[in-house]
């Protein structure tokens, strides 16, 4: 597809016209989407994209920490997703499935981005002080106030954290994916809540929020 | 996939209880916008992804016929090398084929030259008589190899018409030049 494809617009390529008129649910759509993308319409995918790429960056951004990182990640989600998308054979939602392809990219990238001090040793990069509230949050006003606290978690702790809290996995999974033992999955993510909690009560997050809601 | 909740802690009036932290992460966005456009570079990445896959197609066509040029150097080599006579001893296959027959072994390989040419005209025909210059430079080194293996076993054939070994070499180059030339009509269809 090139680059003048009509974003703003729903029409396939190829042989299988497509729109979103009223007759079809937003889940028929994503099932010829998908079928489409399978038969090699880049239109097709790109509509996969639109729908799922908002959810897929959230899912980098909270378990990089970093902008810029998930920004690339993101692209590099859907160029894997494009590549495997005929090994998806609907046994699962197309999101559910689309999410453990992204987590799987996001820890390849984590893997592959350790420096080897990291991998030798299994250091950790702490992150900012959590003790001290005012330095280290990232300042980006998009970014809800536990976002910007979740980022400033260390990163085993951050990543159990995300997977079980906001994307959902159960420990056993986590362990799996994390490759840590399952207990340690347990303990991680109840490091990552009182951390959070310490770090949301130093920096009046109450206050901040009540004045938040006043408003 | 479900959020999971806590149950409540009491805690000190400007604590971060249990269900405020609950309560948070159910209010996490689950979208967030990227500041850059993302669709530009995976559209490069996947547009530039399916041009690699038939050069490595191309790759994969070359191993095999790459291989038996080798051999057939190889073969050749070897055998002015350390064989200079054993023709006069050995048995050719091709030759014992033709045993007691009153064709000569000059024009047998002739008669091998003449239908390996029809063999590739035919082919070529079929597909619409196409050129090969308009292969990629890759390919036409490879096919070029071979044909220049198969012009000196052939020359090799002049000077020792009986070699069986020779005109074996000279068979199996001939089938491994139509071989590569049908994958790669096929492939491209027109050249």
């Amino acid at each position: 597809m090139d680059s003048q494809i009509n974003k703003t617009t729903k029409v396939i390529d190829g042989q299988a016209l497509f729109s979103a008129s009223n007759r079809h649910t937003a889940d028929d759509s994503e099932q010829a989407w998908i079928a489409q993308a399978k038969q090699g319409s880049q239109s097709a995918f790109y509509q996969l994209y639109e729908k799922h790429h908002r959810q897929i960056y959230a899912l980098c951004w909270r378990m990089l920490a970093d902008k810029d990182s998930a920004e690339d990640v993101c692209q590099e989600v859907f160029v894997v997703l494009w590549q495997k998308i005929n090994n998806f054979r609907g046994e699962s939602k197309f999101s559910t499935w689309l999410h453990s392809v992204a987590t799987n990219v996001v820890l390849g990238h984590l893997r592959k981005h350790k420096n080897w001090l990291q991998r030798v040793f299994s250091i950790e990069d702490q992150g900012p002080s959590l003790a001290e509230p005012s330095t280290g949050l990232i300042d980006d006003s998009t970014l809800t106030i536990l976002d910007q606290h979740i980022a400033r978690l260390p990163e085993r702790a951050r990543l159990v954290f995300v997977l079980f809290a906001v994307e959902g996995y159960r420990h056993e999974e986590i362990s799996n994916m994390l490759k840590m033992a399952v207990g340690s999955s347990k303990s991680q993510y109840h490091r990552a809540r009182s951390l959070l909690k310490e770090s949301l009560t130093a920096s009046d997050f109450i206050s901040i929020d009540e004045e938040l809601t006043n408003e | 996939m479900s959020k999971h909740m806590p149950q409540e802690k009491i805690t000190s009036h400007n604590d971060v209880s249990e269900k405020i932290l609950a309560e948070q992460i159910a209010k996490l966005p689950n979208k967030m916008t990227p500041e850059r456009d993302l669709w530009s570079g995976i559209e490069r990445a996947i547009n530039h992804k399916a041009q690699e896959i038939p050069s490595q197609q191309q790759g994969n066509i070359f191993v095999p016929s790459a291989w038996a040029a080798s051999v057939a150097m190889v073969m050749l080599v070897s055998w002015f090398t350390f064989s200079p006579s054993i023709n006069e001893q050995g048995e050719p296959a091709l030759v014992n084929t033709q045993a007691g027959s009153s064709v000569t072994q000059g024009q047998l390989v002739d008669f091998m030259q003449k239908n390996f040419q029809q063999q590739k005209q035919t082919l070529l025909v079929s597909y619409g008589q196409p050129t090969v210059d308009k292969l990629p430079p890759a390919m036409q080194k490879e096919l070029k190899q071979l044909a220049d293996a198969r012009g000196s076993i052939r020359k090799a054939l002049l000077t020792d018409e009986n070699n069986a070994d020779l005109l074996n070499l000279l068979d199996f180059t001939q089938q491994q030049e139509l071989k590569l030339l049908q994958q790669l009509y096929r492939q491209y269809q027109v050249i």
